[in-house]
């Protein structure tokens, strides 16, 4: 009883795997056990596989399993014995009548027989190529998500991977303060000094032209000294002196000149 | 007055380019020009600074005692280092970093387990000439067909046939 209560309840659900009714009722099964027993009337085993072929026929209608089933009593030709012995039996006690409907039966049987016969074949193909298609597609479609769920992985890796070398960009960072701080201090030193180098080099400078200044004044003063010394005398004294001189170098070239 | 020299830690930039992904290529490059630039400016100054000639400027300058009281001064004198402001910053945002990527690496590890998960349903999946439409709504959750929303067959819009 409780099993219907449950497969009726069961409908109500949303789930339409049968879990859904075993674990709805488990917690109010009297049997305290982690699986419940017949809960629901649905088997819950895996299916086996289905057969790859039908039963086997033989003459299209009858069974293979009844000419087994025969011969170990009556051999190989058993089963048509008994069919045989069947069709007789029954037409002589007019079991069946032959009438129109025989005829009608048999042209019927005939073209059917032709038909499938001829047609059979390629129908079947037609019908298993349009159930390959589906489970080709189906198959493609696996594996299409197993390559780019595996892509996937290998891309988070990479990621991974990257984000691990992150302490790089913050020793680079580090070191560009460094370089940074180093160059400053360099550069402080370098204006010290060049400072003080300057005040000295000035005070150099200012000395050299002092003496020079000195020098150059000196100069003038004793060349004004000496010029404002030449007196008048001293003067006319000199200019006799060259006019004689003069008159001296004339006579010698003259005579050079003629001679 | 010696210069200091702070340990530079030398940087491999071929790995470090490496590692960065696509979409920070630029900023990795103007990180690059940056610390190029501050490193060459670096290597033109020279290390110490050009040394004064004491003796030949006592022998120059007449002033007396002008010479000795610039050299006591000068030897004297400590030339302050800059102050470090950024460094604490840089390890607070370093910290951070490493917080923020941990995070990701864990979200990223779920992730994975995600996929493998999947990988691993698809790979143990019943063989499809043996499944049933249960076992197809299964492994492959889009084909269910919702027959709530569309209670007639064929329980999807015709439009998606």
């Amino acid at each position: 009883m409780l099993s219907r209560l449950v497969v009726v309840s069961a409908h109500g659900l949303k789930s339409s795997s049968p879990l859904g009714a075993g674990c709805y009722v488990v917690s109010r099964s009297l049997v305290q056990a982690s699986r419940s027993l017949h809960t629901s009337s649905q088997s819950r085993a895996p299916l086996p596989p289905l057969p790859e072929k039908g039963g086997q026929v033989r003459h299209g209608i009858f069974p293979e399993e009844i000419f087994q089933l025969l011969y170990p009593k009556t051999g190989v030709t058993g089963p048509y014995m008994l069919g045989t012995g069947l069709l007789m039996y029954m037409l002589s006690k007019e079991i069946y009548v032959i009438n129109h409907e025989t005829f009608a039966a048999a042209s019927i049987g005939a073209v059917i027989i032709y038909g499938v016969k001829k047609f059979g074949p390629s129908v079947a193909a037609f019908a298993d190529k349009l159930n390959d298609d589906k489970v080709a597609k189906a198959q493609e479609v696996k594996d299409v998500s197993l390559t780019s769920l595996a892509q996937a992985i290998e891309d988070e890796k990479k990621e991974q991977w990257r984000v691990e070398g992150r302490a790089m960009l913050f020793d680079a960072k580090r070191n560009n303060v460094a370089m940074q701080l180093e160059t400053n201090y360099r550069e402080r030193l370098h204006m010290v000094t060049n400072e003080v180098k300057r005040r000295l080099d000035y005070q150099v400078a200012l000395q050299n032209l002092h003496i020079q200044m000195e020098k150059e004044h000196m100069v003038k003063w004793v060349e004004k000294s000496v010029i404002g010394s030449i007196t008048p005398q001293q003067e006319k004294e000199s200019i006799a002196k060259c006019i004689t001189d003069l008159k001296a170098l004339a006579r010698a070239t003259q005579t050079s000149a003629t001679a | 007055m010696a210069g200091r020299r702070v340990a530079l830690k030398a940087i491999d930039w071929l790995a470090f380019a490496e590692r960065v992904p696509p979409n920070q290529r630029s900023m990795f490059n103007a990180l690059k020009t940056r610390s190029d630039a501050i490193s060459a400016k670096l290597t033109s100054l020279p290390e110490a600074p050009v040394t004064i000639d004491w003796s030949l400027y006592k022998s120059k300058v007449a002033k007396v005692g002008m010479v000795d009281e610039f050299e006591k001064k000068f030897k004297a004198l400590q030339i302050p280092e800059p102050v470090d402001t950024q460094t604490s910053a840089i390890n607070a945002q370093e910290a951070e970093a490493n917080k923020s990527a941990s995070a990701y690496i864990e979200a990223s590890k779920t992730r994975i387990a995600e996929y493998e998960k999947k990988m691993d349903k698809l790979n143990n999946m019943v063989p499809f000439d043996q499944m049933t439409i249960d076992d197809l709504n299964d492994v492959f959750p889009e084909t269910k067909l919702d027959k709530v929303k569309y209670p007639y067959w064929p329980h999807k819009p015709i439009a998606d046939l």
